[in-house]
Order: C-alpha cells, then sequence, then structure tokens
C-alpha cells in the first residue's frame, strides 16, 4: 500500500505555523522595542512605534493579494478559446480533483513564448491562482505540464504562499525600521553637532553626554535592525527551497508520475530565457529561478545559504533516482 | 473524595477523547463521501461527451465502425446498469474501449487536424484523467478512513457505534485495464 501524505494536516501544520511565527515576532518587535525604551528611559514611544511598523505591515501583506502579483508580472486570464489554454484549464481542474480541493484554482498566462515557468499564489485554497508562461503551454506536453501543474498545487494546498508573504512582510517591517535607524544615524552624525549646540545652551550641565547617547542609541537599533533582517532573510530562502523540494515530491504523489515533472524541468534548463517582467521581490513564489541567477545553481555552501531554489540538477538528479553529479555533468552547458 | 475527583477527572478526558475520535472519524468519512460523489459526477461527464465525439468521428472513421459500436454498447450499459457493483464493472469496461478508441484517433492525421474532433478528444481525455484522479482521491481518502477505523484504540470507539463507520471499498485495476489498449495499423 501507497504511503500518503494527509494535504489537509500538511496545511493546517503551515498555517499553525505562520500563527506561530507572527506571534514570535510581534513579541520580538515588543522585546526591541521595550530594550530601547528601558535603556533610554522613554517608555513607551518605541515599543508602541515598532509594533506599529508590524502590524501595518501585516495588514497591508494581508490584504493586498495576487492581483498585485498577477499585474507585476504582466499576467492576463486565459483564453478557452485557444486549445492549448483550455487544455491548460483542463490540466488544473484534473488534479484539483487529485487533491481534493472543492474549487480549482483560476488560471492565468504570461505572455512571453521565450520563458517556460509558472507560479501560484493566493493566500487562501479557494482564492488562488496558478499563472504560467505562453513559452510553457507551446514547450510542454500534457505529462510535462500535469508535473508542473501539480507542484504548484501543492504549494496552494500546503499554504506556502501564506507563510512566505507574512515572511517576507515581517522582513519588510524590520527593514523599515533599520533603514529609519540608519537614515536618523546619518543626519544625526552631521547635523547633530548644531542641536548639540543649540541644545546645550538651554542645559549646559550635560553637554556631549546627549549626543553621544543618541548616536548610540541610534547605531543600537540599526545593528539591531540588520541582524534581524539578515537572519530573517536567510530563514526566509531556506523556507523557500525546503518547500520547493517539498512541492516536487507531492507533485509526484499527486500525478503518480516522477517523468512529467522531471522532464519539464529538463526543458526548463535547456530552452528557458530570462523572464523580463519578474524581479527579486516575486522570483521566489516561481518553479524554477526567472532570473536565472548563478547562485541558484551552484551547491557551495554560501550559494545553499543565498539562493531562493535549489540546484535544478539537484531536483533533476532526485526526480530521476540518478546522481548529482552525473546530472550536472549533463547540463553543463547549461548551468 | 480525592478518589472521586480522580475519577470524574478520568472520565472527562475518556468523553473528550471520545468525542475527538468520533468526530475526527464523521469528518473523514463525509471525505469520503464527497470524493465518491465527484467520480460519479465525472463518470455523468462521460456519458454525455461520448455521443458528441462518435458522431463527428463516423465519417473519417470507415475501418473502425466496430470501435465505434463497442464504444455505444458499452455506454448504454453503463448508463442503465444498477447498484454499485454493476456500475463498476460497467465503467471499467467503458474505460477499457474509450482508450481504445482514442489511441485509435491518433492514427487518422485528417481526424486530429479537425478542430472540433480535437477538442472533444481533449475533453474527453480530461474526463477520463478526472475520473482516474477522482478515483485515486477516492482510493486515499478511503485507506485512510479504513486504516483509521481498524487501529487501536480507534476500533474500540467504532464498536460502540454500531455499523455508523463500516470500510468503504477501494477501486482495484482489473485485468482488462492492466493489458495495453491493442492498435491495429494493418488496415
Amino acid at each position: 500500500m501507497a504511503v500518503t501524505v494527509d494535504f489537509y494536516e500538511q496545511g493546517r501544520k503551515n498555517v499553525r505555523k505562520t500563527i506561530g511565527l507572527v506571534m514570535v515576532f510581534l513579541v520580538m518587535m515588543f522585546a526591541f522595542g521595550l530594550i530601547i525604551d528601558l535603556i533610554f528611559g522613554i517608555l513607551p514611544i518605541f515599543t508602541l512605534v515598532f509594533l506599529a511598523v508590524a502590524l501595518i505591515q501585516l495588514l497591508i501583506s494581508l490584504s493586498s493579494g495576487k492581483e498585485i502579483v498577477l499585474r507585476s508580472v504582466k499576467a492576463r486570464e486565459i483564453r478557452s478559446d485557444d486549445l492549448e489554454e483550455k487544455q491548460l484549464k483542463n490540466i488544473v481542474e484534473e488534479l484539483s480533483l487529485a487533491v481534493g480541493m472543492s474549487k480549482p484554482p483560476e488560471v492565468y498566462v504570461i505572455d512571453d513564448d521565450t520563458v517556460i515557468n509558472a507560479f501560484a499564489t493566493g493566500r487562501k485554497t479557494e482564492d488562488s491562482v496558478i499563472c504560467v508562461t505562453s513559452g510553457l503551454l507551446k514547450n510542454l506536453d500534457r505529462e510535462e505540464t500535469s508535473g508542473v501543474v501539480g507542484h504548484e498545487l501543492s504549494h496552494i494546498v500546503n499554504r506556502d504562499v501564506l507563510l512566505m508573504t507574512l515572511i517576507s512582510a515581517l522582513l519588510g517591517a524590520v527593514v523599515i525600521i533599520q533603514i529609519l535607524a540608519f537614515r536618523a544615524l546619518i543626519t544625526y552624525a552631521r547635523f547633530g553637532a548644531f542641536g548639540a549646540a543649540t541644545r546645550s545652551r538651554r542645559s549646559s550641565k550635560k553637554g556631549d553626554n546627549s549626543t553621544l547617547a543618541i548616536l548610540a542609541f541610534l547605531a543600537a537599533v540599526a545593528g539591531i535592525g540588520t541582524l534581524f533582517s539578515f537572519i530573517g532573510r536567510l530563514s526566509l530562502l531556506a523556507v523557500s527551497r525546503t518547500r520547493e523540494y517539498f512541492a516536487d515530491a507531492r507533485a509526484v504523489e499527486f500525478t503518480r508520475n516522477p517523468v512529467g515533472l522531471s522532464r519539464a524541468l529538463r526543458k526548463i534548463v535547456t530552452n528557458s530565457g530570462k523572464l523580463k517582467s519578474a524581479n527579486i521581490a516575486t522570483a521566489h513564489l516561481f518553479i524554477s529561478d526567472p532570473l536565472k541567477r548563478k547562485i541558484n545553481n551552484s551547491s557551495s555552501f554560501f550559494a545553499s545559504l543565498w539562493s531562493t531554489h535549489p540546484p535544478i540538477a539537484m531536483r533533476i538528479s532526485i526526480l530521476e533516482n540518478r546522481s548529482y553529479q552525473e546530472v550536472r555533468d549533463e547540463f553543463s552547458k547549461y548551468l | 473524595m480525592v478518589i472521586l475527583f480522580v475519577v470524574i477527572g478520568i472520565l472527562v478526558v475518556l468523553a473528550l477523547w471520545l468525542i475527538s475520535v468520533y468526530n475526527n472519524l464523521v469528518t473523514l468519512k463525509k471525505r469520503v463521501e464527497n470524493a465518491w460523489a465527484q467520480i460519479d459526477v465525472q463518470l455523468k461527464r462521460r456519458h454525455d461527451l461520448i455521443p458528441n465525439l462518435v458522431s463527428s468521428v463516423k465519417g473519417y472513421m470507415k475501418f473502425e465502425q466496430e470501435t465505434l459500436e463497442k464504444v455505444m454498447q458499452a455506454r448504454a450499459r453503463a448508463v442503465s446498469a444498477q447498484g454499485v457493483g454493476d456500475k463498476i464493472k460497467a465503467e471499467q469496461e467503458l474505460g477499457g474501449v474509450l482508450g481504445r478508441l482514442l489511441a485509435v484517433v491518433e492514427n487518422y492525421p485528417d481526424l486530429k487536424a479537425n478542430t472540433n474532433v480535437s477538442q472533444l478528444m481533449e475533453e474527453l481525455t480530461s474526463t477520463e484523467n478526472k475520473i482516474s484522479y477522482a478515483r485515486q482521491f477516492y482510493n486515499d481518502s478511503a485507506t485512510k478512513f479504513n486504516t483509521k477505523i481498524e487501529i487501536f484504540p480507534n476500533n474500540i470507539v467504532v464498536g460502540f457505534f454500531g455499523g455508523k463507520f463500516e470500510a468503504f471499498p477501494l477501486f482495484e485495476v482489473t485485468e482488462a485495464e492492466r493489458e495495453a489498449p491493442k492498435v491495429d495499423l494493418a488496415f
């Protein structure tokens, strides 16, 4: 008997993880603000400011949805009179049955014949989108497209999109604080002498002490912010990579066919160009890096920390049950 | 006094556990029933598509009248089948002859060039895939349910509720489906 993963359970697990993550983040921001407030005795200004920034970021990321992503990559709805696009819609409906989704995701197309790529977005399972390039429709047959669609559906039912959206939103909040602190630091370092001079006239006893204190304070905020955003970015990338492997495995489980997906990945390596409408913010959504950055195909320690996707040769080697070196040599011309 | 509290505590925990097991089983059962209903929806679609396809390929496929005839007969049997056992058997037979028809159509370049036919073919291929994916999902959910009601200590809970939770049958591949469709190229 085949061992099956419970898709519902996986989805719930990711939702729990997401809620936990948001909690940890809010507590962290609260503590961050509180520490600064306590050190400099200005409670509760920074605690409130940091919490506000975090909450606003969360709300924005939760309310802005798939529309923004779809517009940014210039996607359009499918035409049901086109046979290839109708076939894509059929495949999405077929695999939604395999997953047990009540309503299949909407299907969008990016008009770019030179690129083979696809992504899924939408935080809710019932309100999700699968988007492929027209190059994918032209180059891939039914079996291969099924593999890709299975991969994307796995992202949707596992609620990967929700997790990733929130992680990047929270990261954004840290980056905002970091930037604000750096700006203030630079401004203060430049004009601080003047400010301190006017102030010291009023309270001549304290003198230069306050300037130093404020500089130290801003440096501390900027420093901690940088540390947080660094750790945050690394964990975002790590999550992104593991989700890709997992989605590959799920695609095989849905379609009961590893050949379709591995052939699709092969064609992505050999025939696909750079997607012009993608950018760093949306790159992690795609099945394979749309920007074709070199780092995503290297397996060195440094690269494996900083890449959004696992090396594509590694994914093919897992699907085909061959050694990584063998597959890598085969594609050495393209990677 | 202490003993009483301990006993009450144990009873409350037991009751809560019982409720959670029961609710879990009901949820799983509903999922399996829904999966079963999905298969029915797709089978209906298959029955509706076949006459259209047969009538539009008839003119091209003079040499395959027998195949078409078989498809229509199998469809008639599947539509009129009563009871789960009969239905499953008739649908499996229909699936077999349909697979053969789809393979045969590949040999007629004229047919594949006809947009109407290729659209119908795509719809039928998709429906066939949907049927097998719906079955796959049904089998997965039913297996999960069947395992849940048999493992200890759930089997004790199932015993309390008599016939409410019974194992679902699974789809199995028949001998006819295991055989690859034979395509006769010598016409």
